[in-house]
C-alpha cells in the first residue's frame, strides 16, 4: 500500500478523451504534480491520441519527479487503444498485491 | 447549426467543385497537361466524395471513388488523357453532377448510364495499367506501380469485412511485408482527425505490428495538449497493396507525412532494433458505432467517425466559418509547415494550390433572402430620397443652399449604396455556361456530329435574377444551335469546312448592359424554307416584300414552332417564340444574324439587373410614362418640314437624309383617339429589336431618373406594352414602355401577344 507520508492522489478520466479534452486533461494533470498519482481509466469509453500523449508526457514527467504514476484500473477500450497505436502501458499498471 | 445546414454548405461547395471539375476537363481536353490542372480535378472529385461519404451518401462516394481512381492513374502519368479518355471523363463529370443534385433534391439517376461509366473508367484505369507494368503481377514484386484499387467487380477492395479477414488468413505467409511511417502533423488532429482510427483502419487490413516512437515528447510543463508528439513505425502484412494503405489516410494525406514501402521479404522483421507490438485483432470495442453488417465499407466508417468528431468540434466551434472548415477538411488543407519528405509531391504541389486558391478574397455566404430585403430597402431608400428631394423644391421654392447640397449628397449616397447592394447580387454567368457545354455535349453525342464549344467573357457579372431565368433559353438556342445549325460531319467536309463545327457564346458588357451572343459556323438559316413555312402557316402573305433581316426574325413567331416537322427545317424554329418571350420577360432583346454557308449568330442584350433601371420620365396624353433610357439614341424636336405622311394613317419623320417611321406612343396604348401633333411633342429614336430605327412620339420629356422597378405581373396584371411600374419622387405610379412591344405594335401587330399577325411588313 502507498506510503502514509507521501499524498496519494487519484485521478478518474472521463469516457470520451477525444480533442477537446486534451487540453483539460493537460491542465488536470499539471495541477496534481508532485504527488504520486494513481489513474482510474475504467470509465473511458474512447481515446483520442492527443490524450495518450498528454498521460504518457505525464508518466514521464512523474518519473522525473521520482513519483509513482500508475494505473489502478482500465477500461478494454483504453487499454485495446494504446495497444492498437503502440504505446505501452504494462509497466504502468498497478501491481496488484 | 444542425446536420440540414452543414449537409446544405456541402452541396454548395458541392456546385463549386463540380464547376472546378469540368472547367478542369475542358482545359485538359484543350490539350493543357499542367499537373496542376490534373490535380485540380482530382481534388474536386476527392472532395465530393469525401464530404458525400460524411453524408453517408452512397451512390456518389461509390461512383466518385471510381472516377477517382481514374483520375489517380491520369495523375500518376499511368493514364494519358487522350480526347477518347476525356470523352468518358467530362461524360462522368455529368453523372457525378446528377448524382448530387440526385442526393440533394431527391429523383433517381439514368443508373444504367452512371453503371456503363464505372465500367468504361475501371476499363481506363485497367487497361492502362496493364500496359504500364510490365510485371505480370504487380503485388509481387517491389514495382512502384502496384494495381489500382479497382478491380473487376468495381470498388471492392475498399469494402471490407472480417469475413474477407478470415478467409485471407492461410495466405497469411506469403502476404507482402509493408514498412508504414506514420508521422501526424498537427493539422490532422485540428481537424478532427484521429490517428488512432486511422491505425485501427490500417489494422485490419491485415497482420500489424506497431512501434509509437514517443522521443518527441516533452514532459508535462512543456507539453501543448494539442500538438502532434507521437508517430508510428508500422509492419503491416497484408495481400491488399499499397493503394490500399494510401487508401486509410488519404483523408489525412496532408496532414501527415506518410512512407509506405515494401519490405523484400515478408518473413524478416523489419525493424528488429524497435520492439514491435502486436495489435489485437479484435478492435470491435473501439467502432463508436454498433457493429454493421458485413460488407461495411470501410472508409465510410471512417467517415462516419470522422463526422462525429466533426460535430463535436463543430459544436465546441460553433461558428459558421469553423464548420465550413471542417466540412473541407478532407480536402483543403492550409499549408502551414512544408511539408516532409515522404509527402509525394503531387501532394505537395495540390495543397500549394489549395493555399494559394484559399489566399483569394474571403468570401461569406449570405442567405439570398437577406440580400433580396436588402435590395428592396434600398429601392424603398431611392424612391422615399426622390420624394424628398421633390417635397423640398415644391416647398421652398428659393432652396437654401446648405439643404439643396444634402440633397444632392443624400442622392449620390444612395445611388451608390443602390450599386454596392447591386454588386452583391451579381453573379459571373460562368455556371450557365459551364452547364451549357455539357448540352452541347449531350447534343452532339445525340445527333453524332462533332461540336466545340468556345466561351468567352464567363467572369462578365449579371443580376442573380438573370443569370437564374438565363439558364433555360440559352439551352433552347444552344440545343438549336447544334442541332439545326450545325451541319453533319459529312456535310461539313462537303462544304469544304472542317468537320468539328463551333458554336461561340460570348458575354460581354456593353452600354450598361450584358450581350449574350451564341455564334455557330454551321449552315445558317435556310430563308427559302422559312419563308415558305411562314407562308404555308399564314404568317405572311405569299406576296409579302421582307428583308433578309425581317426573314430571320419569322423564326421567332409564335406560330412559326407549332408548326410541324419543324426538324425538317435545315434553320431553326424549335420554341424560338418561347427563347423569345423568356428574354423580353428579362427586359432584354433578341437578335439573329445569319449568313448562308456561314452560320448564325444570335445577340441578346439584357439589363445588368432587374431592379433598376435608367429610364426618361416622359408626358403622353397627360401620363407619365418611364422609357428605358438604353433604348433611347437620341431625342429631337421634330419640325414641320421633316413630317411626312405615308399610306392611311402612317407617318416618317426624316432624319438626316433617311426616314424613319413615326410612333405615337399615345395612340398605340390607346391613351387618346386622335393622332397627336409630331410638332407639338418630342420624338425619342429608338433602337428597335430588329436593328431598325423608330422615333417614338411623346409630348414632353420630363427628366431623367433612376427608377426602381416594380413588377406590374406581381402586383396587377401583365399590361401590353407595358414593362414594368415605378414609383416616381411624387408618389405616382408611373408606367415603364416596353419599347419593342410598341414598335411591333407600330406595325401594325397587335399589342396582344396571343393574336397572329396576319402581314408583316
Amino acid at each position: 500500500m502507498a506510503s502514509k507520508k507521501t499524498a496519494q492522489k487519484t485521478l478518474s478520466l472521463a469516457p470520451v478523451l477525444d480533442l477537446n479534452e486534451a487540453t483539460a486533461l493537460h491542465e488536470k494533470l499539471l495541477g496534481l504534480k508532485g504527488s504520486d498519482l494513481t489513474i482510474d481509466a475504467s470509465a473511458v469509453e474512447r481515446v483520442g491520441t492527443l490524450c495518450v500523449q498528454v498521460l504518457m508526457a505525464g508518466a514521464k514527467t512523474w518519473e522525473e519527479d521520482h513519483l509513482s504514476f500508475t494505473f489502478s484500473k482500465v477500461s478494454d477500450a483504453f487499454e485495446k487503444t494504446t495497444q492498437l497505436i503502440g504505446v505501452d502501458i504494462d509497466h504502468l499498471m498497478a501491481k496488484e498485491i | 447549426m444542425d446536420m440540414n445546414e452543414i449537409k446544405e454548405i456541402f452541396f454548395q461547395e458541392c456546385e463549386e467543385q463540380l464547376a472546378e471539375l469540368e472547367s478542369g476537363l475542358l482545359k485538359l481536353n484543350d490539350g493543357d497537361r499542367d499537373p496542376e490542372t490534373v490535380n485540380a480535378v482530382f481534388r474536386a472529385v476527392h472532395s465530393i466524395k469525401g464530404g458525400a461519404g460524411a453524408f453517408g451518401l452512397d451512390d456518389l462516394v461509390s461512383f466518385a471513388h471510381v472516377f477517382e481512381t481514374t483520375l489517380d492513374c491520369v495523375r500518376s502519368n499511368r493514364l494519358d488523357p487522350g480526347p477518347e479518355v476525356l470523352k468518358v471523363m467530362l461524360k462522368s463529370a455529368d453523372v457525378l453532377a446528377d448524382l448530387t443534385n440526385a442526393a440533394r433534391d431527391g429523383g433517381g439517376v439514368d443508373e444504367a448510364r452512371s453503371r456503363q461509366l464505372i465500367k468504361e473508367l475501371e476499363a481506363l484505369a485497367n487497361g492502362e495499367v496493364l500496359q504500364a507494368s510490365a510485371a505480370p503481377e504487380p503485388v509481387a514484386k517491389a514495382a512502384p506501380v502496384v494495381a489500382p484499387v479497382v478491380n473487376d467487380e468495381g470498388f471492392q477492395p475498399v469494402a471490407f469485412s472480417f469475413d474477407d479477414f478470415e478467409a485471407d488468413e492461410p495466405a497469411l505467409m506469403e502476404m507482402p511485408t509493408y514498412e508504414i511511417v506514420f508521422r501526424p502533423k498537427s493539422d490532422l488532429y485540428a481537424k478532427g482527425n484521429e490517428a488512432t482510427l486511422l491505425l485501427r483502419d490500417l489494422s485490419r487490413l491485415g497482420e500489424m505490428n506497431i512501434h509509437c516512437d514517443m522521443d518527441a515528447l516533452p514532459t508535462l510543463d512543456r507539453l501543448s495538449p494539442e500538438t502532434a508528439y507521437f508517430s508510428w513505425k508500422i509492419s503491416l502484412k497484408t495481400d491488399k497493396g499499397e493503394d490500399a494503405i494510401r487508401t486509410v489516410f488519404e483523408f489525412a494525406e496532408w496532414d501527415c507525412d506518410l512512407e509506405v514501402s515494401l519490405v523484400a521479404d515478408g518473413a524478416a522483421a523489419p525493424s528488429e532494433e524497435l520492439p514491435m507490438q502486436p495489435v489485437p485483432f479484435d478492435l470491435s470495442i473501439l467502432d463508436d458505432e454498433p457493429v454493421g453488417p458485413v460488407g461495411v465499407i470501410e472508409e465510410e466508417e471512417q467517415l462516419a467517425a470522422q463526422q462525429q468528431i466533426r460535430d463535436a468540434a463543430v459544436s465546441a466551434a460553433g461558428t459558421a466559418s469553423n464548420v465550413l472548415q471542417m466540412a473541407q477538411s478532407a480536402a483543403r488543407a492550409p499549408v502551414e509547415k512544408s511539408a516532409g519528405a515522404a509527402a509525394s509531391a503531387a501532394a505537395q504541389s495540390a495543397a500549394a494550390q489549395q493555399a494559394a486558391a484559399s489566399a483569394a478574397t474571403p468570401t461569406i455566404r449570405v442567405d439570398l433572402d437577406r440580400v433580396d430585403r436588402l435590395i428592396n430597402l434600398v429601392g424603398e431608400l431611392v424612391i422615399n430620397q426622390a420624394m424628398l428631394s421633390q417635397s423640398v423644391v415644391e416647398n421652398d421654392a428659393n432652396g437654401t443652399s446648405s439643404i439643396n447640397m444634402g440633397l444632392e449628397e443624400l442622392q449620390q449616397l444612395t445611388r451608390e449604396i443602390q450599386d454596392s447592394v447591386m454588386a452583391i447580387r451579381a453573379q459571373p454567368v460562368k455556371p450557365v455556361f459551364q452547364r451549357m457545354s455539357r448540352i452541347v455535349r449531350e447534343i452532339a453525342d445525340m445527333t453524332g456530329k462533332s461540336v466545340r464549344l468556345i466561351t468567352e467573357g464567363e467572369n462578365t457579372e449579371v443580376d442573380k435574377t438573370v443569370i437564374d431565368k438565363l439558364a433555360e433559353p440559352l439551352t433552347h438556342m444552344i440545343r438549336n444551335a447544334v442541332d439545326h445549325g450545325l451541319e453533319t460531319p459529312e456535310k461539313r467536309l462537303a462544304a469544304g469546312k472542317s468537320a468539328e463545327g463551333t458554336v461561340r457564346l460570348t458575354a460581354k458588357h456593353r452600354s450598361g448592359r450584358i450581350v449574350i451572343e451564341l455564334a455557330d459556323d454551321g449552315a445558317g438559316i435556310n430563308r427559302e424554307k422559312v419563308r415558305q413555312k411562314a407562308i404555308d402557316n399564314d404568317l405572311i402573305a405569299a406576296d409579302a416584300n421582307l428583308s433578309d433581316e425581317e426573314i430571320d426574325n419569322l423564326i421567332f413567331h409564335a406560330g412559326f414552332s407549332t408548326a410541324d416537322k419543324i426538324s425538317d427545317i435545315s434553320g431553326r424554329g424549335v420554341g424560338m417564340d418561347v427563347v423569345k418571350r423568356s428574354i423580353q420577360a428579362l427586359g432584354g432583346r433578341i437578335n439573329i444574324s445569319s449568313k448562308p454557308g456561314h452560320g448564325s449568330v444570335f445577340t441578346m442584350s439584357l439589363p445588368l439587373t432587374l431592379a433598376v433601371l435608367d429610364g426618361m420620365v416622359v408626358t403622353v396624353a397627360n401620363q407619365t410614362l418611364v422609357v428605358p433610357l438604353t433604348a433611347i439614341v437620341e431625342t429631337l424636336q421634330p419640325e414641320a418640314a421633316a413630317i411626312h405622311s405615308f399610306g392611311s394613317n402612317q407617318r416618317l419623320i426624316s432624319i438626316r437624309n433617311s426616314f424613319c417611321p413615326l410612333v405615337d406612343v399615345g395612340r398605340i396604348l390607346n391613351f387618346r383617339a386622335s393622332q397627336a401633333n409630331p410638332v407639338e411633342g418630342v420624338a425619342l429614336l429608338v433602337e428597335s429589336e430588329g436593328g431598325g430605327q423608330r422615333a417614338l412620339m411623346v409630348d414632353a420629356i420630363q427628366g431623367q431618373r433612376q427608377v426602381v422597378i416594380k413588377s406590374l405581373e406581381a402586383n396587377y396584371t401583365h399590361v401590353p406594352g407595358i414593362a414594368a411600374a415605378t414609383i416616381l419622387g411624387d408618389g405616382r405610379v408611373a408606367l415603364i414602355l416596353d419599347v419593342d412591344t410598341i414598335v411591333a405594335a407600330s406595325r401594325g401587330q397587335s399589342l396582344k401577344p396571343e393574336m397572329s399577325l396576319a402581314a408583316a411588313g
